[in-house]
Order: C-alpha cells, then structure tokens, then sequence
C-alpha cells in the first residue's frame, strides 16, 4: 500500500516527463552548449578551440553588432507600444458579446494566422511604390507616399506598420484578462457615479497593469525572435543596414560567415538580457498578486 | 447606457475591413496577369483575372511535394504536441501547489525565451547527433508540447475537473492514465480545439526551422518553397501571392473552424451552442456515466433539469 501510495504521487511527474526532458533537452542544453561555444572558435568543422573572451571583444568592436542592435531598439520602441495600444483598444471595443462580435474577433485575428513568410511577402506588395495599393491611398488622402521598404529611413518603419495588424496574440490575452474583472467592481462605480473615462482609468487599467507589463515584456523579448522573418524576407536587411536587426545579424554571423563562436556570443548576450527582463517581470507581477490565472 | 449602437457598428465594419485587407491584397494580385505594367490607382480586382498562376507556381517548383511535407510535419507535431501537452498539463494539476507554482514559473519563463537565442546550439546539438536535414528536427519542440503556453492551457482546464471526481475514480481502481484519458480529456475539448489551432499555425508556418536544418529540397516545406520562389524572380508578384494564398488558406481552414475555442475561451460568454460550457459542472456526471454507474437517460434528464 505504502509503495502504491508512493507510485501515486510520482505519477504526475511521470505525466510531465517529455515536457521537462523536452525543455531540458532543447532549452536548457542549448543555453549551456552556447556558454561554452561563445568563448571558442569555432566553424562547425573541428573541434572547437577556447579563446577567452576575444569572441566577446570581436563582437565589442563590430560595428554591425551595434547597427542591429539600435535597429532592433528602434523597432521596439515603435512597435511594441503600439501593439499593446492596438490590442488593448480593440479587446475593450470587443470584450462583451454583442452582435457579430464573434465575426470581429475573428477579422482582428486573421491576420495573425497568416504564414511569417507569406505576410512578408504580401507586405512586399503592399508597400510596393509601383504596383502596391498602399501609396495610391496614401496619395488619395494627400499623403506623403514614401519608397518604403528601398528607402533607408521608411524601411524600420514598414516593417511596423506590418507587425502592427499582427496583434491576435495580445487581442486574446487582454481579452482574458478583462473578463477576470469581476462585474460587481464596474456596477459599483457605476452607483458611484463614476463616467466611462474614470472607470476606465480607476478600474480597468489597474487591474489590466499585470496582463499590460506581462505583454510588454514578451513583446519585446520575442521581437529578438519576430524581426527575423519580415527582415530577411522583406529585405534582407537593407536598405543601407536599416533594417538590420538582432536575429538577422545572428544568423548571418553563424551560417552565413560561419562564425559560430562569435555567433554564439551575441546569442548569450540575447539569453541574458531576456532572463533580466523576465526576472524583473516575476518579482513585479508577483508583487501585485498575479497568481495562477 | 443605451446609446446608438450605429457608430460602434460602423468603426466594427472599418475595422474589419483593415484588417482583412493583408489577405484580400494577397488573393487579388495572385489573380492579376504577370507582367503587366503597373495599375493606375487602386486595384481593388485586376483585370483580367486569371487563375494560370496558381498552376504555373506547381510547374516551376514542386509546390506538391512541398504542401506534402508540410501536412506531414504538422499532422506529426499537432499530434505529438496534443499528446505531450495534455499529460503535462493533467500531471500538473495533480500536483501540490508549491511544485505547481514553480512548474507554473518555470513554463512562464520558458515561455519567454525566443528561438534566436537558442537556435545555432540547437542546430550544433542536432548536426552532433546527425539529425539536421531530417523531418525529427523540424517536430523536434513536440517533446515539450511545442510551447509552454499550451501545457498551460491544458492546465487551466484540467484544474477546474472536480478532485472529489479524480479521488472517486481512483477509489474504483482506474489509473491516473485512465481517468486522464476517459475523463479529463473528453472534458477539455475547448483546450483540444485551441492548442490543435494554435500547434497547426506552429508548425505550419514554421520559416526559422526548416531554413536553418534542411538541405535536400525532397524534405522542404512550403515556407521554405515560398523562399525559393521569391529567389528565383522577386518581382513575379502574381506568381509570389499565389504562392502565398496556397499556403494561407488551409492556416485560414482550420483557423476557421476551430477560432471558437480560442476567441471565446472563457465558456461563460460564449453566444450560443453551449456545447463546451461549465465542463467542470458536469464533470461528475460524465464520470459516473462513464463508468456506467448511472444509466444515460438520468445524467441526461438531470443536467437538462438545471
């Protein structure tokens, strides 16, 4: 009976094996084999040969390193803020079942579901200043119609513009987190008196904080991920390294110059950079309660 | 509060539109005719429509192979991912709550962590092991439930089944592997719906795997065919969005037909067909239904009573 009882209690881990194993074997032993690799030289071929931390003074000096790195700045302090904008208003418009919401969610969802590699390329098109429908609207309104994606200063900004309609993700998550507001909260203010924009202000926005700062942070540590696809598609980094972000230099140090080393350097500097971020998000989140839900 | 719904419904329209555009610009120019000049204003329709580039594009490139290695490397992943992530998530709700919060911390971090930080070691990992160039390093996330986020929405769910539930039928003998697949699963099949959703676009639109571990073209999948397409002639729009449409529309398919499950994941406020609702209610029911303790007529007539 003892051994029984005992077996009971090891079952849900045994439930949970593939999964721990899974992130043990494709997250946690990546991250050490790139420790290891960032202060080697290293091609692929060979066995890797340690150097210290030359690899870390290589990548200091590389001017391209600090080129996608302020692009990939850049690219977060546009897009991020106005993701989370985009989403929060349209969870707000959205949040109660009405006529045909079922229909808008869905719309505001589509293009989320659209294939990375096929957005970029309909974006492309887009943006196109020939064939592309985007700058005769621009021009109907009386609008500036830049060059887009061949003109150096347009190119960041394109690519924004892009991400910006790809906000599903969000939309659903802050979708969630107003319907944890409880009713009751809203009719007393209500009673209260309270016009829209206060109980917006006093109610909604303070218990959406957690859900608003948790989305920040994931926004901006998966833009080291979601730049890559739009870049290398759209163009390839270009104009003139405008939209030469973070991922794309990665990738191009590793399996374009096959400097694994140094490839692995900028990757540790990424990894420890996000494990601050979501360090500093746990102990913020934990401070307001934010708990299994 | 009862103010003209008008102007809502208006800015809803709007919306919608804008945000149906990105798809619609892509189906209308892999109509137009290539190699035409450009159009003069917008062209919402091109004239003249054709559907020859739809054909051209299976000419060019084996676009057939290509839909076939995707449908295989997602039937592969989805499964594996349904599987992998129902049971970890079953096994964490049995857990206590101290190891499930530092489960729960463990998976947010995770989570966080974007594939470019981990990809040149992971790719290292799979050449030591002579496994790149091989559809396992493209369903390799599967093993952990391809994303954390989806263990966790087996978790939410299997936590609202009823312990008293969970208790009675291990009092009957049934293993935990029994009760989590005669009892938690049947109940969580809005869960099944969004991550076989979510786990399909995963794998479906994957671009950064097959790009970094596959050589031989016999294994590409579409993304990567997309990419080809794209070196080959930059500039064949009609050919690229077609292209693009093929490798949307089964996205948009199954995006279709399972969004509900997502998009109203809180069954409370669903609009109507209250098929998944308050699961957790019924739990206990299903179960003695399940194990034939009660005939059907009566689990029917009570939850009907309600």
């Amino acid at each position: 009976m003892n051994s029984l009882a005992r077996s009971r209690r090891l079952q849900p881990y045994l439930f949970l094996t593939p999964y721990l194993m899974g992130a043990l074997l494709l997250v946690v032993l990546p991250a050490g084999v790139s420790f290891v690799i960032a202060f080697t030289r290293y091609s692929g071929m060979g066995r890797p040969v340690f150097v210290g931390w030359q690899n870390f003074q290589w990548v200091k000096s590389d001017l391209l390193f600090w080129v996608a790195l302020i692009n990939s700045l850049l690219y977060i302090l546009q897009a991020v803020p106005l993701r989370i904008l985009g989403a929060l208003g349209l969870a707000l418009l959205y949040s109660r079942p009405g006529r045909a919401t079922g229909l808008y969610r869905a719309a505001i969802y589509l293009p989320t579901v659209i294939p990375d590699t096929a957005y970029a390329l309909v974006w492309t098109w887009i943006l196109n200043p020939f064939y592309g429908p985007l700058n005769p609207a621009l021009r109907t309104l009386g609008l500036p119609a830049p060059s887009w994606l061949s003109d150096s200063a347009w190119a960041l900004p394109a690519i924004v513009l892009a991400s910006l309609f790809q906000i599903g993700e969000g939309f659903v998550i802050l979708l969630a987190g107003l319907r944890h507001i409880p009713r009751e909260t809203y009719d007393a203010a209500r009673v209260d008196g309270a016009n829209r924009w206060q109980t917006f202000t006093a109610i909604t926005l303070p218990l959406l904080g957690p859900w608003l700062v948790l989305l920040s942070v994931r926004d901006v540590v998966l833009s080291f991920q979601s730049t890559f696809t739009p870049a290398y598609i759209m163009t390839r980094g270009g104009p003139y390294y405008a939209t030469h972000f973070t991922p794309l230099h990665i990738y191009e140090t590793a399996f374009d110059g096959m400097h694994f080393g140094e490839a692995a350097a900028v990757m540790l500097m990424v990894f420890i950079v996000t494990i601050i971020l979501v360090v500093i998000l746990y102990n913020l989140v934990e401070g307001w309660g934010f708990d299994e839900d | 509060m009862k103010i003209s719904r008008l102007p809502k419904t208006l800015v809803s329209l709007a919306l919608t539109g804008l945000f149906i555009l990105p798809l619609f610009w892509m189906i209308s120019a892999s109509l137009r005719q290539p190699g035409l000049p450009p159009p003069r204003g917008i062209e919402w329709i091109p004239s003249p429509l054709v559907l020859s580039n739809y054909a051209r594009i299976f000419d060019i490139l084996p676009f057939g192979r290509y839909l076939l290695n995707s449908a295989i490397t997602t039937a592969i992943g989805v499964a594996l991912t349904l599987a992998t992530a129902s049971l970890a998530g079953f096994g964490m709700s049995l857990l206590g709550k101290r190891a499930r919060l530092r489960l729960l911390v463990l998976s947010a971090a995770l989570q966080m962590i974007p594939v470019t930080a981990l990809w040149l070691t992971r790719f290292l990992l799979l050449a030591w092991i002579g496994q790149t160039n091989s559809r396992l390093a493209l369903v390799a996330p599967a093993i952990m439930g391809s994303s954390p986020l989806f263990i966790l929405l087996f978790y939410w769910t299997f936590r609202r089944v009823d312990p008293a539930v969970v208790e009675s039928a291990k009092l009957d003998g049934a293993s935990l592997l029994q009760i989590w697949w005669k009892i938690a699963l049947p109940l969580a099949r809005p869960a099944l719906m969004a991550v076989g959703m979510l786990s399909f676009l995963f794998y479906w639109n994957d671009f950064i795997s097959p790009l970094l571990y596959l050589r031989s073209q016999t294994l590409y999948t579409l993304p990567v065919g997309l990419l080809q397409l794209q070196e080959m002639d930059k500039t064949n729009w009609p050919l690229l969005m077609a292209a693009s449409v093929v490798m949307t529309l089964p996205a948009v398919g199954v995006f279709a037909a399972l969004q509900r499950a997502l998009l109203w994941w809180d069954g409370e406020e669903y609009p109507e067909g209250a098929s998944h609702q308050a699961f957790g209610k019924n739990a206990k029911k299903w179960f003695l239904f399940q194990i034939g303790r009660t005939p059907f007529r009566k689990v029917r007539r009570t939850s009907e009573g309600r």
